[in-house]
């Protein structure tokens, strides 16, 4: 044989596959320009020594891991559906003559063309759009963006030696098929053995148990150290169980319907429970496998949006002011001292001040089983509160109540009812004279506890000694925190000026403080958010794309085998009308079946999800419930796109 | 009393650019009465399957007229033609065409649940019908788990479970070894005696001597036909062999 039979061989081989190939050619060429881009930005030295860039590179590194894993798994498993196709025509070669090395090395040239053209374009393309994608990250997290276009040769080299080693890896699986299997097998191959599946009770039980039990985690852990570990335990229960369920699940309640004789002989139900049951048979762990890609693209997505969203609103709870002085941890305080540290500082900085804060403070922290040190949250239930004097209370709700001895204003709900409040741990008791919901002071605990209250005390260090001595066996000792901000609605610099002076002004009169800036403060949180909500954009787009991709596969080769059924349906007298509507049937709950179950995991995660996300500060659920929301009627509406056209190719194939 | 009318049947197919056109029935005519068991017979390509598609309703001819008890099949619309074949026709074919997603039981049923027919009935017009088919015992039986015979045999049950007017056999002996081909002839000749009409294509010297009336096609013409009468099965052989003979030699010098 000629030297170049077998390229070109390959070469036609790969021209009349094309409806196969191409979509895997391209999913191929888009996975690799993703990987490259990741990449790009990751090894980029220019972002790695920006300030606050190191955050953002450990971000993208660890995006690199997730994607790289994913396209082994993604392309391994399209190739698995091109070989199916393909072992008739494969076949075919190997009775006309072909040994099993001559086709060894027609499929070695065929992945050798796929491999050097998806990677050539991919990286062409990756490195065009590295430099969009780089624009589009630095302004999400607000870094200048620098000018010049750079190429990333650690990143062509980590994208050339990951897929060369996948396209090398799907073709050693497919010549050990091609290999094992005798011609007359490989003939036959697409159409091997329809044999009707088994009921497996044990697994469908096991997925009930593992799906419940993810679920009941999710509704029940309340300690926040824990929520983060059972997360990733109900998670990975849930994903048991979702494989278990569509796998097992489905085919037990198919044949349960299908024992129903006065259900199951019915026009309507007759052929689609016998049709899902063959269908579900084969793609049960396909669909699993789109459950759980778009579960995660819609946590993903609805999480990173809701978090750089919340960004502002989350500044002002936790940084009410501008411009900031905070100390921790005295046995008294000086905020009057604070205070005309302020004003000096302002006026030296000539600034006209905008709206002043100013309170102290004294927290203590309870739980429920005694462990009352500084561990406070790795317990399953703790209890803030915060005591503050009456004077500051006025001033911050603009009233002029006034307490007698012994009374107290309560704010934050959860105590209970009652003309008492007591905290029988401390021997604490006092009368309430006023009740109130919500306070307008927020702290960062608050979220996380399980409850938090004000108190507020006529005399303020009366209340401090009192409490302080009376807890001292608890491990738990109050101190007391002052609290002076300022607006002043100025540039970052003048912010700068004042901290400055604020800080000079303190040293002149002797006392020490924290002094934050909301602006920097801000520049933290969007470095964070941004590199976070670029990731879960960028990773959700991917996995979209692979959602895309496997459902058009499994439609495709689908109707291929569906064809014959339909054509006979329609011998044995089914109308053109009812072949079409058991198709839509059909298609509809395999499309729609993951998406509803990706759902029902997301309702049943919320919980858990925003007790997460008020660990990095957003307290806001109506934004994250309003964000999850759209996110899923977003991706609920590409789907459906996605649905419209492969249901098309589908009508076709069957009808042609 | 005449069950079905074929009127001058012409059928020309042509290419998708309109190129070349075949002419796969030039004109046919012939009429089946009730309780007849006709054998069309003819070689590749003399249009006998057209011919029987056209019968089935599956495709429509260029012209000609096709009655099923004086009413033309022709003017059913697209949307109600399902259900007149469901209503009034068996079909038999050669390669079985049974679903495999079924068992054998379902696959019979399958005509009936199109129907809407409730459960009950569908059982009981089973019950004599698998005994006569010699089938009982596969019913529970998956497509892939039966032999050729058995599966012909099932196409037969669901083909009778409507009690069409007419049933329709495309080569329905074309895929069976010589012992299954007997005893579907035998079933057909039984069921044809309790009254129920066939009509049935083939090219088997063997199937077509089973009929009571023979037709013979060529290039898309009934170019003769001939009765039983009190022929025995074997003499029918002889006679349709004969004609088969004078059909290809003879027609070569005309």
């Amino acid at each position: 044989m000629r030297r170049s039979f077998f390229p070109q061989l390959a070469l036609r081989n790969l021209r009349k596959n094309s409806r196969v190939y191409l979509p895997y050619i391209l999913a191929s060429i888009g996975t690799i320009m993703m990987f490259y881009i990741l990449c790009s930005m990751a090894f980029n030295d220019g972002l790695g020594s920006m300030y606050g860039g190191g955050q953002m590179t450990i971000i993208l590194r660890l995006g690199i891991i997730v994607v790289g894993l994913f396209a082994v798994i993604f392309l391994l498993y399209t190739n698995s559906f091109l070989i199916k196709r393909r072992k008739k025509e494969i076949g075919l070669y190997n009775i006309l003559g072909l040994g099993k090395r001559h086709l060894g090395k027609m499929m070695f040239f065929e992945t050798l063309y796929v491999a050097l053209f998806s990677i050539v374009i991919g990286l062409f393309l990756g490195m065009l759009l590295s430099k969009l994608m780089l624009a589009l990250l630095l302004k999400m997290v607000s870094f200048p963006v620098p000018l010049g276009f750079s190429v990333s040769l650690n990143g062509i080299l980590l994208t050339s030696i990951l897929f060369g080693a996948i396209y090398l890896l799907a073709l050693i699986s497919n010549l050990v098929q091609v290999g094992r299997a005798k011609p007359v097998e490989l003939m036959s191959g697409s159409q091997y053995g329809e044999r009707e599946p088994k009921t497996k009770w044990l697994l469908a039980l096991i997925g009930v148990f593992t799906l419940g039990g993810g679920y009941y985690i999710a509704q029940t852990v309340e300690a926040l150290v824990k929520v983060i570990g059972m997360f990733f335990v109900a998670a990975i229960l849930v994903i048991i169980g979702t494989y278990c369920l569509f796998t097992a699940g489905s085919i037990a309640v198919l044949k349960v319907m299908k024992k129903s004789k006065s259900f199951y002989y019915r026009t309507k139900n007759f052929t689609s429970v016998s049709g899902m049951l063959y269908r579900m048979k084969k793609n049960a762990v396909g669909l699993a496998n789109i459950c759980i890609l778009s579960t995660m693209v819609l946590v993903m997505i609805s999480s990173t949006v809701s978090l750089y969203i919340g960004i502002d609103d989350t500044l002002e709870t936790v940084h009410p002011r501008e411009v900031m002085a905070i100390r921790y941890g005295e046995n008294s305080s000086d905020i009057e001292g604070m205070n005309r540290a302020m004003d000096t500082a302002l006026s030296r900085a000539g600034v006209e001040e905008r709206g002043r804060l100013s309170y102290r403070y004294f927290d203590l922290i309870l739980t429920d089983e005694g462990v009352k040190d500084q561990r406070y949250y790795q317990a399953e239930k703790y209890y803030v509160y915060y005591f503050l004097p009456l004077s500051d209370f006025n001033v911050l709700e603009g009233e002029s109540l006034s307490l007698r001895e012994g009374e107290v204003i309560v704010c934050g709900g959860g105590y209970g009812a009652g003309d008492t409040f007591e905290i029988p741990d401390i021997g604490f008791s006092a009368k309430v004279r006023d009740a109130r919901p919500s306070f307008s002071l927020h702290h960062r605990e608050d979220d996380l506890a399980d409850m938090s209250l004000h108190i507020v005390v006529s005399d303020f260090e009366k209340a401090f000694a009192d409490i302080q001595a009376a807890s001292s066996t608890l491990g738990s000792k109050p101190y007391i925190s002052s609290i002076v901000g300022a607006d002043i609605g100025r540039d970052k610099e003048t912010e700068q000026l004042v901290a400055y002076e604020l800080r000079a002004a303190l040293d002149e009169i002797g006392l020490s403080a924290n002094i934050t800036l909301r602006s920097s403060e801000r520049f933290e949180f969007v470095t964070l958010y941004g590199g976070l909500l670029f990731l879960g954009i960028f990773l959700g787009t991917l996995f979209s794309m692979a959602t895309a991709m496997i459902i058009y596969y499994k439609q495709v080769s689908e109707g291929f085998e569906d064809k014959e059924r339909f054509t006979i349906m329609q011998k044995v007298g089914m109308g053109l009308g009812e072949v079409k509507e058991t198709i839509r049937r059909q298609i509809l709950i395999v499309f729609f079946l993951p998406l509803a179950a990706s759902v029902v995991h997301i309702a049943f995660a919320f919980k858990m999800i925003t007790r997460m996300l008020s660990v990095m500060l957003i307290s806001n659920m109506r934004l994250f419930a309003l964000c999850t929301g759209a996110t899923i009627l977003g991706f609920a509406l590409i789907y459906t796109v996605v649905f419209a056209l492969t249901a098309r190719s589908y009508y076709k194939i069957v009808k042609a | 009393m005449t069950l079905l009318e074929v009127k001058n049947l012409k059928k020309v197919y042509t290419s998708r650019f309109g190129g070349t056109k075949v002419q796969a029935l030039a004109n046919v005519s012939f009429s089946v009465e009730e309780g007849e068991y006709v054998a069309i017979m003819g070689e590749s390509g003399s249009g006998k399957t057209t011919l029987l598609n056209i019968i089935a309703s599956l495709d429509r001819p260029t012209s000609g007229e096709v009655l099923l008890r004086g009413k033309s099949i022709l003017g059913i619309k697209e949307s109600e033609l399902a259900e007149f074949r469901r209503d009034n026709l068996g079909f038999v074919f050669q390669d079985f065409n049974l679903l495999d997603t079924f068992s054998v039981r379902d696959n019979i049923f399958l005509p009936l649940v199109l129907a809407g027919r409730p459960y009950r009935e569908m059982e009981e017009r089973l019950k004599p019908l698998a005994e006569k088919l010699e089938i009982s015992d596969i019913l529970n039986k998956f497509p892939y788990e039966i032999s050729g015979g058995q599966k012909q045999r099932t196409a037969v049950a669901r083909a009778l479970i409507t009690k069409p007017q007419i049933v329709l056999a495309d080569e329905p002996t074309g895929a069976l070894d010589s012992k299954a081909t007997d005893q579907l002839l035998r079933i057909f000749s039984e069921i044809n005696r309790e009254g129920q009409t066939i009509l049935m294509v083939t090219h088997s010297l063997k199937a077509a001597s089973h009929a009571g009336r023979v037709l013979f096609i060529k290039d898309g013409e009934v170019y003769h036909q001939i009765y039983r009468g009190a022929m025995t099965n074997e003499a029918m052989y002889q006679k349709i062999s004969d004609t088969l003979t004078v059909l290809t030699t003879g027609g070569c010098q005309a």
